[in-house]
């Protein structure tokens, strides 16, 4: 049977200027609608001729403009090849906040540094957390409608909504001084409540209206490796017994924490990890060719994880990968696990900090180092 | 009752938009460089209306504990983003590229001779930001030593070494080693932000430093030994909760910590401050200049 490799993004992408402005109240001016026109034609995007019309109309609503960037960023990914697409998260502010705003229980705090001059908005939990319905149906709907790709649904888990909280309902009894019992437990009390009562209510409406690709995003798994079992207790409690293909997306992490606590996922097809930031730039297929990935890949091994989400694309940088440098690094990574079928490709992480420009390169390449990876195995 | 907040403060939102701003190309480095003062002057005025002991300058300008060091040094560059273990926060680990030697000391900031604490990574922080790929000892040789010479020349009243990675991932050997490289002319403090110190504190007994810096949001009482012969730097404020403490609770706590009759005891957060918004930091430094100033009365 001939190889053939599933590509994917992994959630978000940077929102176009004309998105961006009229969210934030400023005036749109021509280059907006310039981009607008530009991305438009470059992506054949049916109609939106009508966008840019609206644009310098002031004619269109909040949520036509959203619409409009989704569609957008689905053409992008589309255009640039994948076989698995979503909207680049364009109707969500950013994957905290998403859920913390939508969720009861959590109240805003203020905005805290994530690296140099990156922040991200950070809200208390306050009561315990719990939502009135699924959140993305909606979201999941407009992307099933628009595009004839398969579909993966990006959501934030559990863990990661407790690590990236102020906790001012939980931990009462954990504070100064307390042991570190008492602050383990009121931290799996979080992780659970949110998994069963936030995400869980959301995978179980995304599932019944026809979703059958969830990946749970977990960036903070290893932020306190002694806590990684409460990441596979939100996965599974988020997520246990529903219809669908799962994953876990983490990156930027100390992956050998990872093991061997994730082993007990159920039913977790894959982890799509962040690799290439930490790899070289030269080509090769050797060990000492891919120091980013030797050490992580030897897990899966040793492990016998089921499936990778190798990640290709360093997404902090504008260095736009070579189709050759990708099929290098999917070439290794199939050597190292000796099962291609055990690997799907993917950037590192979500593209949110690139431009749409260096994005598609990016993708681009992506797809069509993949394909020679095939070629070669084939 | 000694008080004080090393470390990298948060900026302000205004300070923040500033450099947003220039990213985008919507202002002059020079506005971000007028924000920043002010962020400082603030910062200074609300550490002076608290009634600390020692003025921090909150490391404004830093990007992470490391980079300003490894851009001042020749040899060692910045690159890959690493995610810190504890913290949602990310470093650029640093690179070694050659022979580490400081080239030119960081400027020490604009506050009173004798009245200010600087911070800096420890030996052993920077090497494992560095993968290994350079020794602490030598990095304290050759970077860290000029660098604490050049503050204490300059009016520090003690220099504070961070180390987020000593109290998860040990090393207490070599860093004690690599401790001896460093001057006597300022006292030390060793900083283990965020970590459960219990395991260390023996160790660390007779480490060539004045202060340890302990995390008692992570650490038990009950490991800090009796008659302990360095100076505890208490964090008694939580710098990963939104949640003010309350100064009567910490100045309770302190008395617990007294008992134990260490070498001497000072209040301070368990980590930087950095990690709750500007408002709420600035809150939680008045709560320290009241638990110290509970702790006055006490006495």
């Amino acid at each position: 049977m001939s190889v053939r490799f599933v590509t994917r993004e992994i959630g978000s992408l940077a929102k176009p200027p004309w998105r961006v402005k009229t969210f934030a109240g400023r005036p749109l001016d021509e280059s907006d609608f310039a981009a607008a026109d530009d991305w438009g034609r470059r992506l054949e995007v049916a109609g939106y001729e009508e966008l840019v019309e609206g644009l310098r109309a002031g004619s269109l609503s909040k949520s036509q403009i959203d619409d409009w960037a989704a569609v957008y960023a689905i053409r992008l990914l589309e255009r640039a090849g994948l076989d698995v697409v979503y909207d680049g998260e364009q109707k969500r502010t950013e994957m905290y906040d998403h859920v913390a705003a939508f969720a009861q229980g959590f109240e805003p705090r203020g905005i805290v540094r994530s690296f140099d001059n990156k922040y991200y908005a950070k809200a208390a939990v306050v009561e315990a957390p719990s939502v009135g319905g699924p959140q993305d149906v909606e979201e999941f709907e407009f992307v099933r409608a628009h595009t004839e790709r398969a579909v993966k649904v990006p959501l934030t888990g559990a863990y990661t909504m407790e690590d990236w909280s102020y906790d001012e309902h939980y931990g009462h009894e954990s504070g100064l001084g307390a042991s570190a019992e008492q602050r383990y437990d009121a931290r799996r009390r979080f992780v659970h409540d949110v998994a069963a009562d936030v995400i869980r209510p959301n995978v179980e409406g995304l599932v019944a209206a026809g979703a059958d690709w969830i990946q749970i995003d977990e960036p903070a798994a290893t932020t306190k490796p002694d806590e990684i079992p409460l990441v596979v207790e939100g996965f599974n409690e988020a997520t246990r017994g529903l219809e669908a293909k799962k994953s876990m997306h983490i990156c930027f992490s100390d992956y050998g924490a990872l093991w061997p606590a994730v082993m007990e996922l159920d039913d977790c097809l894959e982890l799509q990890l962040e690799f290439a930031n930490r790899d070289s730039r030269e080509l090769g297929t050797k060990n000492e060719d891919r120091p980013g990935y030797a050490d992580t890949l030897a897990l899966f091994k040793d492990y016998g994880y089921p499936g990778v989400g190798l990640g290709v694309l360093d997404i902090h940088s504008d260095f736009i990968e070579t189709a050759e440098l990708v099929r290098d690094r999917v070439l290794y990574a199939a050597e190292v696990l000796g099962d291609p079928g055990r690997i799907q490709v993917n950037p590192d992480c979500g593209l949110r900090t690139r431009s749409w420009e260096v994005v598609y390169e990016k993708l681009a390449n992506m797809v069509a180092g993949t394909r020679l990876a095939e070629d070669a195995l084939n | 009752m000694k008080a004080f907040a090393p470390g990298i403060y948060p900026r302000s939102e205004a300070l923040v938009q500033a450099t947003r701003d220039l990213e985008r190309g919507r202002t002059f480095p020079e506005a971000v460089a007028e924000e920043e003062q002010r962020d400082f002057e603030d910062l200074v005025s609300v550490q002076r209306a608290a009634g600390l002991s020692f003025l921090s300058d909150g490391m404004l300008a830093w990007q992470d504990l490391f980079r300003p060091l490894a851009d001042a040094a020749e040899g060692l560059d910045a690159r890959p983003l690493t995610r810190f273990l504890d913290t949602n926060t990310f470093y650029r680990a640093v690179l070694a590229v050659g022979e580490p030697h400081l080239a030119t000391p960081l400027p020490a900031p604009d506050l009173p001779a004798g009245k200010w604490v600087g911070t800096l990574p420890s030996p052993l922080a920077f090497a494992r930001a560095a993968r290994d790929e350079v020794s602490a000892q030598k990095l304290a040789a050759n970077v860290l030593a000029p660098q604490i010479a050049a503050w204490a020349g300059a009016g520090a009243a003690m220099i504070v070494l961070s180390d987020p990675f000593l109290a998860r991932e040990g090393g207490a050997g070599e860093l004690l080693a690599a401790l001896g490289e460093l001057p006597e002319g300022v006292p030390l403090s060793l900083q283990l932000p965020f970590g459960d110190a219990s395991s260390l504190l023996p160790a660390l007994a007779e480490a060539p430093v004045a202060a340890i810096g302990v995390d008692f949001y992570s650490t038990s009482v009950n490991a800090l030994p009796q008659a302990y012969p360095r100076e505890i730097h208490a964090g008694v404020l939580d710098a990963r909760s939104s949640a003010p403490e309350s100064p009567d609770e910490i100045a309770r706590f302190a008395e617990e910590l007294l008992a134990r009759e260490p070498a001497g005891l000072a209040l301070v957060p368990n980590g930087d401050l950095q990690f709750v918004p500007e408002p709420i930091a600035r809150q939680k430094l008045a709560r320290l200049g009241q638990a110290s100033a509970v702790l006055a009365v006490v006495a």
